[in-house]
């Protein structure tokens, strides 16, 4: 095992998750905006608007500086903050999908060459290579979401993967389409949300109006084709993420799921009235608050998205703490869940020499270090956690000794949203013994 | 459990999906690609604050070209550092994965202050007028930000490189550090060998800018000259100073490695040296000679990338890791497919850019009716191509409905 970051009160998850979430946006916006723009811009050329060019001019900037900056920065973020919280699954990942993201990177570099240039080149070039400049971005931005919506989805549903091993069997699973349909339909949403905030600065008001009406027929378009495509998504899910996100295995996630459903209704509304029916009454406040509403939306779902994989990181193959859990003989991977049963702290490299065999007077410390790689990625120890603290939780079960709650460990089997335990039995005493130790304060 | 185990029992349980050496090169060329717009980047910082400062309107001016390229240098920068991130966490996954966890905090700092750094230089380049860049403090800020960042990088790197220190940076007595708070190494030859080169790099930068611009009738000649000489002058200084820096690493890596008898540092010092004698002669027409020196410098940040690959095997080798025999799970589709894409991107970035030096340079783009027709077909074959086999492989799979 890697060595363990133990974040107080939060557990490391949540510098993926903060990140992640703001990555929404630019990231949705990097891939969704250029149809739009390029919609724009032959409108331009066809009913000779100039005009309408001085809203192509703002967007790009603004895509420019928060996609290429804030955007990019966040996108790697998540992966370096995935590298420190969770090591082992984002090794499987990358092992598996290498190529998969190396192709995307070719396509990362065609974005920002296209869009600088893009940007420009405006009235510098003929409008008819202006446009197949955009229509290369475009088409880069959106193939990076064809690319890292597989290797999501492979991290929800990997089905045949665990079979074959093969790369494409895992790429174009079971909730691979529906993603990447909702996900194209909710990008050309964001799109539209930011076309109307952008225009809506624009000074000839007939431009203006057209552009604001365009985004939202487009923004509109997005969304209920993305409420489509994700009940398809919904009722392509494995069972077992059906169970906790559906039927109440985890309450919470349902919750989320009618968060993000309200989200996105109010933005159709907003989109609706201050953009197809009155243009006018489209401003920057109201939209940039709308942005807001529909990003919590966007969080919540991919939050629902997240929550429903559990126990595992990596569907069928990793738990959500970092243990292998299947056998993937294609690629001669073998199961941790056996192994591990036998003795833990083995497998451990930083152990103190002292903390190698368990005796009555240490075993609060070695129990502490193997809750960390077992329970740790999901939960926090301390009695005034935020995330799943322990004490609570076993005290909300009335458990508080140690017995209790080594007891409590062998039925861990059970739950549908956790990995078992693995260790020996005087391992699991000694994790008892710590989590007891935690609940006095 | 004892260190060499440690290693190769963190190695991924899938192994690698192709040749170990494959990954490596592309690492090393990537690296290369990313280090020179580091360079870039950094050293056209320093450079657009000296001549902000200056404030004469030649060096107004050319501040504010820097401070626009900069903005452009740190995208690219940033994108091509992806790709060295990738391939190094396939074939080096157990120092990688090591190394970050110890100091997690630092690798989130990290982003942090290259958030930093990116908002500043962007304020610095349009919070000016038309003829100059915003406030020096702006560019200053971001160049502290830069350094900053490329310390914490440096740090992490090192810290792979000494596995045998691991244990005593995390353990004390009874007590794991799971923090994640602690930086534990620092090597000052080895920071100032990629810092140095920013300044070299940059002089390589302001000769290849006045080199492209030569001949446009809004450039005025006694400018670009003026530009270009600055150039020269940076890039032999620092070069010079980029030995003396890299003959002290050099003594400084364990004489037990013999690795001043490497070949693949002789090869990369002697492209270095090449470099410096290059500069000597090329300083009396800098403008002239900037694409070869560009050549040449690129070449050795190449050729020094591999001597650097080839210190981290010896360093790994000690302690009982080779990348060469990781596990192969060979899969040739996703092989394929990365370097079909490879090859595919080039041609298509060759469209855009092409205009873009077409417009620079004449004012105007030149007929390349053919080019542009393949460039904008490319991506939309390519994903006919890939939708068309995920639907097969969907079907066949029973995925789809
Ligand atoms: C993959 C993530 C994950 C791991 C690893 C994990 N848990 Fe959980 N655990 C959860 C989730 C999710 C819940 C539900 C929390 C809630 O209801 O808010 C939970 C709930 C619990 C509960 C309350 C159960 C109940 O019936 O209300 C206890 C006690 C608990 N975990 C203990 C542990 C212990 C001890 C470990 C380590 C041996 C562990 N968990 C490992 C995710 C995990």
């Amino acid at each position: 095992m890697y060595p363990f970051w133990e974040v107080p009160v939060w557990t490391s998850g949540i510098f993926i998750a903060l990140i992640a979430t703001f990555h929404i946006l630019p990231s949705h916006l990097a891939t969704g905006a250029f149809w739009f723009n390029v919609f724009i811009e032959r409108k331009a050329l066809k009913e000779n608007r100039p005009g309408l060019l001085d809203f192509i001019k703002r967007y790009t900037l603004m895509i420019l500086i928060f996609c290429f900056v804030y955007g990019s920065l966040t996108g790697v973020g998540i992966w370096f903050a995935a590298t420190v919280a969770s090591p082992r699954s984002i090794s499987a990942l990358i092992h598996n999908y290498v190529w998969g993201w190396a192709t995307e990177w070719v396509f990362f570099i065609l974005e920002i060459v296209t869009i600088y240039i893009y940007y420009y080149t405006l009235d510098k070039v003929s409008p008819k290579t202006h446009m197949r400049i955009g229509w290369i971005y475009a088409w880069s931005a959106w193939i990076s979401m064809v690319i890292i919506t597989g290797i999501l989805a492979f991290m929800l549903s990997s089905d045949s993967w665990i079979r074959t091993g093969g790369f494409f069997d895992g790429f174009f699973n079971s909730t691979y389409w529906p993603q990447l349909f909702s996900r194209t339909a909710l990008m050309l949403g964001i799109a539209g949300l930011y076309a109307i905030i952008s225009a809506s600065g624009m000074e000839n008001e007939k431009d203006r109006n057209d552009v604001i009406r365009s985004a939202s027929i487009w923004g509109m378009a997005g969304m209920v084709f993305g409420g489509i495509f994700s009940a398809w998504f919904l009722y392509k899910m494995p069972d077992a993420a059906k169970g906790l996100g559906l039927s109440g295995g985890l309450p919470y996630l349902k919750n989320m799921l009618y968060a993000a459903v309200v989200c996105y209704a109010l933005v159709f509304l907003y989109m609706l009235v201050a953009g197809l029916l009155r243009p006018q009454l489209a401003g920057k406040t109201l939209g940039i608050l709308m942005l807001v509403v529909l990003f919590l939306g966007i969080g919540a779902g991919e939050g629902f998205r997240e929550g429903v994989r559990r126990p595992y990181i990596i569907s069928q193959f990793m738990y959500g703490n970092q243990i292998i859990a299947a056998d993937v003989p294609a690629k001669a991977i073998k199961s941790e869940k056996e192994l591990f049963k036998d003795g833990f702290l083995a497998h451990i490299y930083f152990v103190p020499d002292g903390l190698r065999t368990i005796t009555p007077e240490n075993e609060k410390a070695v129990g502490h270090i193997i809750a960390r790689h077992q329970c740790g990625n999901c939960h926090t120890f301390d009695a005034d956690g935020k995330m799943r603290a322990l004490p609570g939780l076993f005290t909300r079960l009335g458990m508080t000794s140690k017995d209790d709650i080594a007891g409590w460990m062998d039925a861990m089997e059970g739950y549908a949203y956790m990995p078992p335990f693995l260790g020996s039995e005087e391992e699991k005493q000694a994790v008892a013994a710590f989590l007891a130790s935690k609940m006095q304060k | 459990m004892e260190l060499t185990n440690y290693l190769n029992a963190m190695r991924d349980a899938s192994g690698v999906p192709f040749y170990p050496v494959v990954f490596q090169f592309f690492l090393v060329l990537t690296f290369a690609l990313h280090i020179m717009f580091v360079n870039f980047l950094l050293g056209g910082v320093v450079v657009s604050i000296w001549a902000r400062i200056k404030a004469t309107p030649n060096s107004l001016r050319l501040s504010k070209a820097l401070a626009r390229g900069s903005t452009i240098n740190a995208s690219l920068a940033m994108v091509l550092g992806v790709a060295p991130l990738l391939f190094v966490q396939v074939i080096y996954d157990p120092f990688w994965y090591t190394a970050n966890s110890m100091s997690a905090y630092w690798a989130m700092a990290f982003l942090l202050i290259l958030a930093v750094a990116f908002t500043a230089s962007y304020v610095f380049y349009l919070s000016g007028s038309d003829k100059a860049p915003g406030a020096s403090g702006w560019a200053v800020l971001a160049l502290v930000a830069l350094l900053a960042a490329a310390a914490v990088i440096h740090a992490l790197s090192v810290e792979q490189l000494l596995p045998q220190m691991w244990k005593t940076w995390l353990i004390s007595g009874q007590e794991v550090n799971a923090s994640g708070k602690g930086l534990y190494a620092f090597e000052w030859h080895r920071f100032l060998h990629f810092i140095a080169p920013s300044i070299a790099m940059a002089g390589v930068y302001l000769m290849l800018y006045a080199w492209f611009f030569n001949g446009r009738k809004d450039y005025d000649r006694a400018y670009l000259q003026e530009t270009a000489t600055l150039g020269a002058n940076l890039a032999l200084y620092a070069t010079a100073a980029q030995i003396a820096i890299g003959l002290w690493w050099l003594f400084s890596v364990p004489m037990e490695f013999a690795f001043y008898k490497n070949p693949f540092f002789l090869v990369g010092a002697g492209m270095g040296a090449a470099f410096f004698l290059f500069l000597m002669t090329a300083r009396a027409n800098p403008i002239k000679n900037a694409p070869v020196a560009a050549l040449i410098a690129f070449l050795s940040i190449f050729l020094m990338s591999y001597a650097r690959e080839a210190l981290r095997m010896t360093y790994t080798g000690k302690v009982g890791y080779n990348i060469f025999d990781y596990k192969l799970s060979l899969d040739w589709g996703s092989t394929v497919l990365f370097l079909g894409t490879f090859v595919m991107g080039i041609v298509v970035m060759a469209y855009p850019i092409l205009v873009a030096v077409q417009v620079a340079k004449n004012g105007k783009e030149s007929n390349n009716e053919g080019l542009a027709k393949l460039a904008t077909a490319l991506p939309v074959v390519w994903f006919l191509v890939v939708a068309g086999l995920g639907i097969v492989i969907s079907l066949k799979n029973g995925t789809l409905f």
